[in-house]
Parts: C-alpha cells; structure tokens; sequence
C-alpha cells in the first residue's frame, strides 16, 4: 500500500515530459493503462483475464524491441511467450509505470533479460567466449541508444545517415537493403576487406552521432 | 576454408549479417578462442556491436513476419494455464521427471 502511495506521489510531483508540438512522446493510451491495472490485482484469474488486453496492447513493440537482439521471428516469439508467463506470475515490477519508455525499460531489465539470457546459456559449454561477453552480445546491459523508442532511433538514424560521407551511408543504406558484403563491394567497386573496413569505421561514427543526439534530447 | 584469425571489423561484419540473418548461433560457434580474446579486448567492437542491434531492430524489425497478436494471446493463455496446473500439482520428488526402473519394479504389484 505504502509502496503504491509513494509511488503515486511521485508521479504528480514529476512533470509530464512534453515534445515540441505539445503531446507526451512514449504516453500510455487507456487501453495499455488499464490492462496494467488489470495484471496488478491480487486475484489470479483476473490477473489471467487482463493478459490478453495486455498482449494485444505491447506484442508488437515488444516483439520489435526483441528483434533487435536475436534477428529470429521464431527466437522472438518463443521468448516472448515465456516473458508473458514471468509477467503473469510475477507482475510486481509492472506496479508503478507512467509511459511506454518505462514499461519497455522494465519489462527489459526485469523480464526480458532473464530469459534472452537462458536462449543462448547452455551454448557457452562449446563456446570460445568469456560468459560475460556472450552476456553483452546476447542480452546486454541498457545503453544510451536502448532506451529510445523505435520512431526516436529512425529519427536519429535518418538525421545522422544524412551527416555521412556519401559513400559511407552507401554502404550503409545497401546493407540495410540486405545486400551481403561483397554484393555491397561490387556496388562500390572496392574489395571485401575495404567494405567491411568501411562498414566499421561508420558505424563507430553512427554511435557518436546518434549519442549525441541523445544528449541534445 | 573459413577464415580463423578474423580481425575486429570482419567479426563485427560477420556479426552483423549474423544477426541480420536470425543466424546468431552459428556466428557464436565460428568463434575461435583467439578471436574470443580479441573480442573481449575491444572496446570499439561493443561500441558498434550496440548499434547494429539498433541498425537490426530499425531496419529489419518492422519486416519482421510474426504470428497474428489473437493466436499468440492465446499460446500465452496456454503458457499461463500450464504454469497454473503445474503450481496446482502437489510437488514432484524427482526434478527429471523419470523414476528408476528399479524403484519402478518395486511399485509394481505382482499379479
């Protein structure tokens, strides 16, 4: 009781974040607030019957966020399916929440986390790799570029594409076409080695960028 | 023969297309314990391994083919009702599932 008063008075002394046209980036709509109500409540069975409003509200940006770390529509969803059961069981996490950003956030670090985690665990016997560093491959800590929202990161990604070389975003834009590394060098007329070379180099320069754009928000 | 001793924008490239591709898993076992040690020695590798999870996600994830949001309420209603009956259950000695075939013989009634 205590915990949900705190945190509701936390909540009215903090300011809405507004954008520049005037409504809040990343705000719940009703459905999603009240399907959270729903998963909070002691009962079992209505913690059951609020899942399905719950599901329908977050599947996609959920299943797009997960998309990120595994590039497998099958992997995803077989994730996704066994985040909803944590939720389900243990929705303690999921009391206090106030935008998407938020529910993402959490619902990473509290659910998704764990279980990204145990796709890949038992592959680490016949792996070359320190655990930690199959960890931050396949389920990383948050970073900067982590918490935006998926219509935040195109913003940021067209803005800084557009301050590349032109070959740069070349070859950048032809990978995200889907071409393969020596179809992008043909493109270029350059070797493999130079692409992938090239390919590096502006991605560390796309982090830059797209951290800075970060701070400037 | 694929190449052993990849440097560190060849990794992040293979990376990459593996995580473009859905392929994750074979890109993890390509690792050789040289390449492992390289990996974890590089700082600009996670800098860049960061954003072309962000490359993948904005630029694949909305292609992505998933399943219909009703079907998959209700393969997680079904992930529910499994978790329900299995807390229900009085708890199990054995983890494995299995008893031994002695202790099973012993069970047995003889006819």
């Amino acid at each position: 009781m205590g915990r949900s008063l705190a945190g509701r008075r936390k909540s009215a002394s903090e300011p809405l974040r507004l954008r520049k046209d005037g409504s809040n980036r990343g705000a719940m709509n009703r459905r999603l607030r009240n399907a959270l109500k729903g998963l909070n409540a002691p009962d079992v069975d209505r913690r059951r019957r609020a899942m399905e409003p719950f599901v329908r509200e977050t599947f996609g940006m959920f299943i797009r966020y997960l998309y990120r770390y595994l590039g497998n529509e099958v992997e995803c969803e077989d994730v996704l399916e066994d985040v909803y059961g944590d939720i389900w069981e243990n929705p303690d996490r999921l009391r206090d929440i106030e935008s998407q950003r938020q529910l993402l956030r959490t619902v990473y670090l509290y659910y998704m986390r764990k279980r990204l985690r145990e796709v890949y665990r038992r592959m680490n016997r016949h792996l070359y790799l320190a655990q930690k560093d199959l960890t931050n491959l396949t389920a990383p800590e948050l970073g900067l570029l982590d918490t935006m929202s998926q219509s935040e990161l195109k913003e940021a990604l067209g803005k800084a594409l557009g301050r590349l070389k032109a070959r740069e975003r070349r070859s950048i834009e032809l990978w995200l076409d889907g071409m393969s590394v020596r179809a992008i060098a043909n493109e270029l007329k350059t070797t493999v080695g130079a692409v992938k070379m090239l390919k590096f180099r502006t991605i560390l320069k796309l982090k830059k960028m797209m951290s800075e754009y970060c701070h400037d928000q | 023969m694929a190449d052993m001793n990849r440097k560190i924008q060849e990794l992040l490239s293979d990376y990459a297309g593996a995580l473009r591709d859905g392929s994750l898993p074979v890109f993890l076992k390509s690792l050789t314990r040289q390449e492992g040690k390289r990996l974890t020695c590089s700082d600009e590798f996670w800098e860049a391994a960061e954003v072309v999870r962000v490359l993948n996600g904005v630029g694949f994830a909305d292609k992505a083919v998933t399943a219909d949001v009703g079907l998959f309420a209700s393969r997680v209603d079904a992930n529910i009702a499994s978790r329900l009956k299995k807390s229900k259950s009085s708890p199990r000695r054995r983890t494995t599932g299995s008893k031994s075939m002695t202790k099973t013989r012993k069970a047995e009634k003889p006819i």
